[in-house]
């Protein structure tokens, strides 16, 4: 996930470390039961604005997350709605009252009709 | 507003979070030590919206008044590489179902998308933060707006200073 992975003004040319759509939901290692948890999420995404250039000069459509929705026990707590201004590789971090044992799901979809999820498990002990 | 008694502490482990998922988090935060534009105060008072900008907070929040406070915003005043830009929203408005922080707007001045995302939240998260990395095409005012479930507008806003153009 290094910055120099860098094709979003074409001059770069190496691929990206991850595969688009490779998501990652990272929380605490120990949760006590209605505490308040920092949710970390990440996912492999170009995020090309559409105003970009290839070295060659031809024009990179736009591709980018459109919207990220969170569910946590099947109820969504929060929705995301995003435009080619989030960087890259876009990164989340938001707080989550753990009141519950349940699946914390993520969902991020694209303006190309890609849909990518990742869910964890959200235990105490 | 509320006195922040351990936001250093916050913004801290805010930044510390981010560096470990991408080398981009420590490349701003070394920047911060670079010297500025002489004459240019960071973080000036004058964050009166330009035109542009007026439109687009008319056009989503109506005439309903915006005002400052309840929203601290940690962006760095120097960000060498628009690409990627973390910042952090917080707000201290209650969480709760009777009243609580229902969204989180990011809008850059001087962006093709002037309204870059909007962050929806319900009282199930306990508290209302956002952590994130933008784009931003050049120098430019940052603005963090939080709108309440009883439809109050809060706001914070930052300038940056941006050297390498991350949006084309």
């Amino acid at each position: 996930m290094t910055n120099d992975a860098n094709d979003a003004n074409g001059r770069g040319g190496r691929a990206p470390a991850a595969e688009l759509g490779d998501a990652r939901i990272l929380l605490p290692e120990r949760i006590e039961q209605g505490s308040l948890v920092h949710v970390r999420a990440l996912l492999s995404h170009p995020m090309h604005t559409g105003l970009f250039r290839t070295a060659k000069g031809e024009p990179i459509p736009s591709h980018f997350v459109k919207r990220v929705t969170v569910t946590y026990g099947g109820e969504e707590v929060a929705a995301f709605d995003w435009t080619s201004g989030v960087s890259r590789d876009p990164y989340v971090a938001f707080p989550l009252r753990a009141t519950r044992e349940a699946p914390l799901a993520i969902t991020w979809s694209d303006n190309r009709g890609g849909v990518y999820t990742q869910s964890v498990d959200v235990t105490f002990g | 507003m509320r006195e922040h008694p351990d936001l250093s502490r916050r913004s801290f482990v805010a930044r510390v979070a981010s560096g470990a998922l991408a080398v981009a988090g420590l490349a701003a935060g070394a920047a911060e030590a670079l010297a500025r534009p002489a004459g240019i105060a960071p973080g000036a008072d004058d964050d009166e919206p330009p035109e542009q900008v007026k439109r687009v907070l008319e056009a989503r929040f109506g005439k309903r008044p915006l005002r400052k406070g309840h929203v601290q915003l940690d962006i760095p005043s120097d960000a060498p590489d628009g690409r990627t830009v973390p910042l952090f929203i917080e707000s201290d408005l209650p969480m709760t179902p009777d009243e609580y922080v229902k969204g989180v707007h990011i809008l850059v001045d001087h962006n093709p998308d002037i309204h870059l995302a909007e962050y929806r939240l319900t009282p199930a998260l306990g508290a209302a933060s956002i952590d994130t990395r933008i784009k931003m095409r050049r120098t430019s005012y940052v603005r963090a707006i939080v709108e309440t479930s009883r439809g109050e507008l809060w706001y914070a806003a930052s300038k940056v200073f941006v050297t390498l153009n991350g949006c084309g």
